[in-house]
């Protein structure tokens, strides 16, 4: 086991420790929302503004179960996990079709789209009040209730997922979407068919932002319409950059400074994303790789400080 | 026999007219060019053979399968790899990722491709070494694509290129750029491919053509205006007039 596994195991045990164990769940869920895109941002060099497209669809319909039927806590993980996958293969269908600004701005229609039948369809969604009333089941007589019990469920989960979007950055998967990235004409040169791995990271991203937008629910018991709007699409976007994409771990520690800024910084100024705003400023005009171009720098000049 | 045939093969950009019924027999094992003066339309020939984008009208024959009109990412898995003439490579990868992108790509299976270790494909990483030490790459294999210099980077594209394990390799002006002494290198390189793969060779440099070539076909805006071996070529009047001719006057 190599030292940044153990940093993020540590981090798993102790966070809970240092933040409430509701906002600890968050940072797990807001990062498995960040592996997903940063398969899309990072890898495959498709910024999609239009995420929380599959993290909604996904919890309004696992949440729609789980409140009138009370379904199992797996199979709503399962139902969530479809949801996205499926939302995200419609849309990137129709997205990867075209690049640059339009793929963009496919990515933002489409989410307004979803976002529009969520905030009309009142009856199931409630429209702008939120889909509220969401349990969380227990499962072989653990009470998810718990808040710690349900963050230990969060970062099993959360573990579980990077250790999958690990295993599928270093296939040759990772390796051709980062090769579209690089070159998508040369790509296409040496035989592979672009658009259908696009889609496939589309796909990908959309399971890992349907289990997040899952969990996301039975956290808080509600589905607020923010859920699926450009604003929360927005902000895992923030978070992977501010964090840095096209690092495995990149979004988990934006995930970290986000949610935290936003839960802690917010009940002392209520202005704090403007300090959101300055962080992203940095980003992009000094770290293009964020926190963790930072973090690499900043051992470079302390290993080369130690030579001299 | 020909591995590789157009059948008058045209390609119109509007009122343009880049290649004019293409009538070409490429065959197994030779070492063909074509030259022609810049615009002739050499590199439009090439996008079309290799399926950057179809033909206005005419056949593409690759050994007696029609491929008219396949894509681009289709045409590579048939053995038909094209090197670029503007260096054309993973600037972020490193110069053995550069290649073993385009091993993997040919590879027998995909099995395991989402899940596998990238070196769970031992036959994809020794074609993709392979590649790397036909060109003479592999003392900087861990080498960032966009670090190495442009000789180098010439090379690399080639690399790519063989990588595939292809059976018949389009090269467009391999030694673009070259100072005399890379092309010397360029040309020793190609030289040491022919017979290996059937290639066709795009190049501007009229002494490595003449030095290099079993055929060579002379375009001219759009129109295949001689074919012949080198010797004919070099007694054809047309092309004295359309292409050398210009050269032979001035000195």
């Amino acid at each position: 086991m190599n030292k940044t596994n153990l940093a993020v195991l540590a981090a798993v045990v102790l966070l809970p420790f240092v933040v409430r164990p509701a906002i600890a769940s968050e940072i797990w869920i807001f990062a498995i929302f960040g592996l997903g895109l940063n398969l899309l941002m990072g890898y495959t060099g498709l910024l999609s503004f239009g995420q929380s497209t599959f993290f909604g669809s996904a919890a309004y319909v696992a949440g729609w179960l789980l409140k009138h039927y009370g379904i199992n806590v797996f199979v709503a993980l399962g139902v969530g996990v479809g949801v996205g996958a499926v939302s995200a293969a419609l849309v990137g269908y129709l997205c990867v079709q075209r690049s640059g600004i339009y793929f963009i701005m496919l990515t933002f229609a489409l989410n307004q789209l979803f976002y529009f039948i969520a905030y009309q369809w009142t009856s199931v969604t409630g429209g702008e009040d939120g889909m509220p009333g969401i349990t969380r089941p227990e499962f072989l007589g653990i009470d998810f209730k718990d808040p710690l019990a349900y963050y230990l469920f969060v970062s099993a989960l959360f573990l579980f997922s990077l250790w999958i979007m690990k295993r599928i950055v270093e296939s040759p998967l990772g390796k051709i979407l980062q090769a579209i990235r690089e070159n998508e004409v040369r790509a296409e040169a040496v035989g592979y068919n672009a658009p259908r791995f696009k889609l496939l990271a589309f796909v990908i991203g959309g399971a890992f932002s349907g289990l997040a937008g899952v969990l996301y629910a039975m956290l808080f018991g509600i589905v607020p319409l923010e859920a699926i709007g450009f604003v929360t699409s927005g902000n895992v976007v923030f978070a992977t950059l501010i964090g840095g994409s096209g690092s495995l771990y990149g979004p988990i520690i934006g995930s970290f400074v986000f949610i935290w800024l936003s839960e802690s910084v917010s009940t002392l100024w209520a202005r704090w994303p403007l300090l959101l705003g300055l962080a992203f400023v940095i980003v992009v005009m000094f770290l293009r790789g964020g926190v963790v171009e930072a973090w690499t720098r900043f051992w470079l000049w302390q290993s080369s400080r130690q030579k001299i | 026999m020909a591995i590789l045939e157009t059948e008058n093969l045209t390609k119109a950009f509007g009122a343009l007219t880049a290649v004019n019924g293409i009538t070409l027999k490429i065959e197994a094992g030779s070492l063909h060019s074509i030259i022609g003066p810049n615009g002739a339309g050499k590199t439009t020939l090439f996008n079309l053979l290799t399926g950057q984008f179809p033909p206005s009208s005419g056949r593409i024959v690759f050994d007696g399968k029609d491929i008219t009109g396949t894509p681009a990412h289709r045409i590579a898995h048939l053995g038909l790899a094209r090197s670029f003439q503007r260096t054309n490579v993973f600037p972020a990868f490193s110069l053995l990722d550069n290649v073993w992108v385009a091993a993997f790509a040919c590879n027998a299976s995909w099995k395991g491709f989402l899940w596998s270790k990238t070196d769970y494909y031992p036959e994809v990483a020794e074609r993709a070494r392979q590649a790397l030490a036909d060109v003479g790459l592999s003392n900087q294999a861990d080498q960032l694509a966009r670090e190495i210099s442009h000789g180098e980077q010439r090379q690399l594209e080639l690399a790519i290129a063989l990588a595939a394990a292809p059976r018949v390799l389009l090269l467009d002006e391999p030694a673009a750029g070259l100072s005399p002494e890379e092309t010397r290198k360029m040309v020793a390189l190609v030289r040491g491919l022919k017979g290996r793969y059937t290639i066709v060779l795009i190049e501007h440099k009229i002494d490595i053509i003449m030095s290099v070539s079993d055929r060579i076909s002379v375009m001219h805006f759009g129109n295949l205006i001689a074919e012949g071996t080198p010797e004919e070529i070099q007694r054809n009047p047309d092309v004295r007039r359309a292409y050398l001719g210009g050269v032979a006057e001035a000195a």
